[in-house]
């Protein structure tokens, strides 16, 4: 049962990086796009179905390997670069088209979108006890990678290029390393048995529910016109 | 102030700045929902241009509930870890289950409505909506279980140094829950039905475009906020029993929360009366332009009351992170320096603040625009004919 677990908080967190790692890219090269509004407009609907695969992880790590939770106040500075760039991220994509001019939520956005990129190397570099330059520079080729999807995307969704599945495998590398390093500590690290058969037992039937509703994303809004909200 | 203290302002602050959100929320959803069902039985523009218009405002708020949120949800992990040193092995079940059953498919759904105009077929598209409303309640369901084991830690027992999981089941029907959660539906659907009533009354008064769309949506918040405020008080003295039969001396020396408690039942009597006065008058009320200006006036109170209530619940467990078993000022993450606190209070509570004031204008802005002028579900512009 902890290793289901442990498989369910890897899945989450591959999830996430694949996911949002296109949205984070495409924020990332706003200020080298020249259609900035098809470029957000292609990631707009999936940007909410994404980013919650990270508070899924969050909720995992809380419910089924409580133990573990102690890796965000170990990495509090990297945690608080996350979520404040996270939150402005978002910020910008909901006000963007609302709020002062368009030139400041893009810049924002992809200031943002490069705090979480850096935000994520302090923290995944924390966890195996490296420095923070080496942090930083794991954040570096993060943000990298995500450019690589995310160009790879918007060549997908706009101009109908080759599927974003290779750079999105690319893009999860970063976080599979230590998902690997730390799979035993984290495994031994889990909640009683007792809780993860409640957790099993009350999220199973809800399993073809949430996976329905992904695809659902991916087929409405995979193909046809650019959607013009965020 | 030292560290505990500012990571309880923190923690403070934020919580009542997600509520404030997500109150409008809980209250917002099932009237959206109604609109869009009565758009999709009827097809009519006027079902439409409501729809759309109460939709845009609900999602405008949203946009601050999903951002406060994430703070929320870390923030445990990040200042709060000896709760979850304690007792996670409880505690973090609900909020497990949050995240996965409620809000994952809450804010999935939600892309799908907002993105979903004039894309997925008409039924589908409104069945998104009722999804929205009821993983919110779910949402709302799970959270007030968590919060409801940190009043009472039912379903849990001792083991050494810390609690374990005992009854699942107990943690469902938590006395601290039972009465606590219909209490906090019906002060959304009170403060959802106060804000409809308002940026009605605000149209009508102005005499703009749109005199039937507000018309008739001035009457729906009539209706729901005298459903709200009845349920909220009737809820709210319901709860008395259950706990103080697990909290007896809750409200007793602790001042706050006494002060909180007392407030809010003033603020909720007035707006039951409010309500009621309104609900006898609701055939006339769109005509009597008199009565606007004091229906936007008493707009702020529903949000002041919940606020209020927040603070005699929470207060009320002082100094207990968990009742009788951890105190809060053991429930800090050790080590946690001066340094590290500041660092996220400048970027929590700085950061939540303006983009919450910045929100606010936003939703005023709509609501003052009208209804003829809406970006949610507007039509696609249509693409550009070939030229050859």
């Amino acid at each position: 049962m902890d290793i289901l677990w442990f498989g369910v908080l890897a899945l989450l967190l591959i999830g996430y990086f694949v996911l949002e790692g296109f949205d984070l890219g495409v924020g990332l090269l706003l200020p080298v796009t020249a259609d900035r509004d098809r470029a957000i407009g292609a990631i707009g609907p999936f940007v909410l179905a994404n980013e919650v695969w990270l508070i899924a992880v969050a909720g995992v790590l809380f419910g089924a390997f409580p133990a573990c939770e102690n890796v965000l106040s170990a990495n509090y500075e990297a945690v608080v670069l996350l979520l404040v760039s996270w939150v402005v991220r978002d910020a910008g994509l909901w006000f963007r088209r609302r709020l002062f001019t368009r030139a400041f939520w893009e810049w924002a956005i992809a200031l943002a979108s490069l705090g979480v990129c850096l935000a994520w190397g302090l923290l995944l570099a924390g966890l195996g006890g490296f420095s923070v330059p080496f942090g930083l520079l794991y954040g570096l080729l993060i943000a990298a990678l995500f450019v690589l999807h995310g160009r790879r995307f918007l060549d997908w969704r706009l101009t109908g290029g080759g599927s974003p599945l290779v750079t999105g495998a690319l893009a999860a590398v970063p976080a599979l390393v230590p998902l690997v390093g730390t799979a035993g500590a984290v495994v031994a690290n889990a909640a009683p048995s007792a809780n993860l058969t409640v957790l099993t037992f009350m999220v199973l039937p809800f399993v073809p529910v949430l996976a329905g509703a992904q695809i659902w994303v991916w087929r409405a809004f995979g193909k046809g016109p650019v959607p013009a909200y965020f | 102030m030292d560290v505990l203290d500012l990571a309880r302002l923190q923690f403070a602050v934020t919580g009542s700045l997600h509520f404030l959100f997500v109150v409008l929320t809980l209250g917002l959803a099932p009237l959206v929902a109604i609109m869009h069902t009565r758009y999709a039985r009827t097809g009519s523009t006027l079902d439409e241009r409501a729809t759309r218009f109460w939709g845009q405002i609900y999602v405008t708020n949203y946009a601050l509930g999903i951002v406060t949120g994430i703070v929320m949800e870390f923030q445990f992990g990040l200042s709060w870890s000896g709760l979850t040193h304690y007792a996670g092995d409880v505690f973090g079940a609900p909020l497990a289950l949050e995240t996965l059953i409620a809000f994952f498919l809450e804010s999935t759904f939600l892309g799908l409505w907002i993105f979903g105009w004039h894309r997925l077929p008409t039924w589908l598209h409104l069945a998104t909506i009722w999804l929205v409303t009821i993983t919110a309640y779910a949402s709302a369901f799970w959270i007030m279980v968590a919060n409801s084991f940190l009043q009472h830690p039912a379903g849990s027992v001792r083991d050494g140094e810390v609690l374990r999981l005992d009854d699942f089941g107990a943690l469902l029907t938590n006395p601290s829950l039972s009465m606590a959660l219909p209490h906090v539906l019906s002060a959304g659907l009170t403060v959802g039905g106060f804000v409809v009533m308002s940026a009605s009354a605000y149209h009508l008064f102005r005499r703009t475009p749109d005199q039937e769309l507000f018309s008739r949506s001035l009457r729906m918040g009539i209706w729901t906020s005298f459903a709200g405020t009845m349920m909220v008080v009737g809820f709210g003295f319901a709860q008395f029993g259950p706990v103080t039969s697990v909290q007896p001396d809750k409200f007793a020396d602790r001042p706050l929360a006494a002060f909180g408690l007392g407030m809010m039942i003033l603020i909720g009597h007035l707006l039951q009366l409010i309500a009621l006065a309104l609900v006898i008058v609701v055939k006339w009320a769109p005509r009597w332009r008199f009565l606007h200006p004091l229906i936007v006036l008493v707009t702020p109170l529903p949000f002041i009351a919940a606020i209020l209530g927040w603070i005699a619940r929470e207060e009320g467990r002082q100094p207990w992170m968990i009742w009788e078993r951890l105190k809060v000022a053991d429930a800090i993450t050790p080590g946690l320096t001066g340094g590290q606190i500041t660092l996220s209070f400048v970027g929590f509570v700085g950061v939540l603040t303006l983009l919450a004031v910045a929100d606010y204008v936003l939703i005023v802005r709509v609501v003052r625009r009208g209804a003829h002028e809406v970006a949610l579900g507007e039509n696609p512009a249509p693409a550009p004919a070939l030229t050859f």
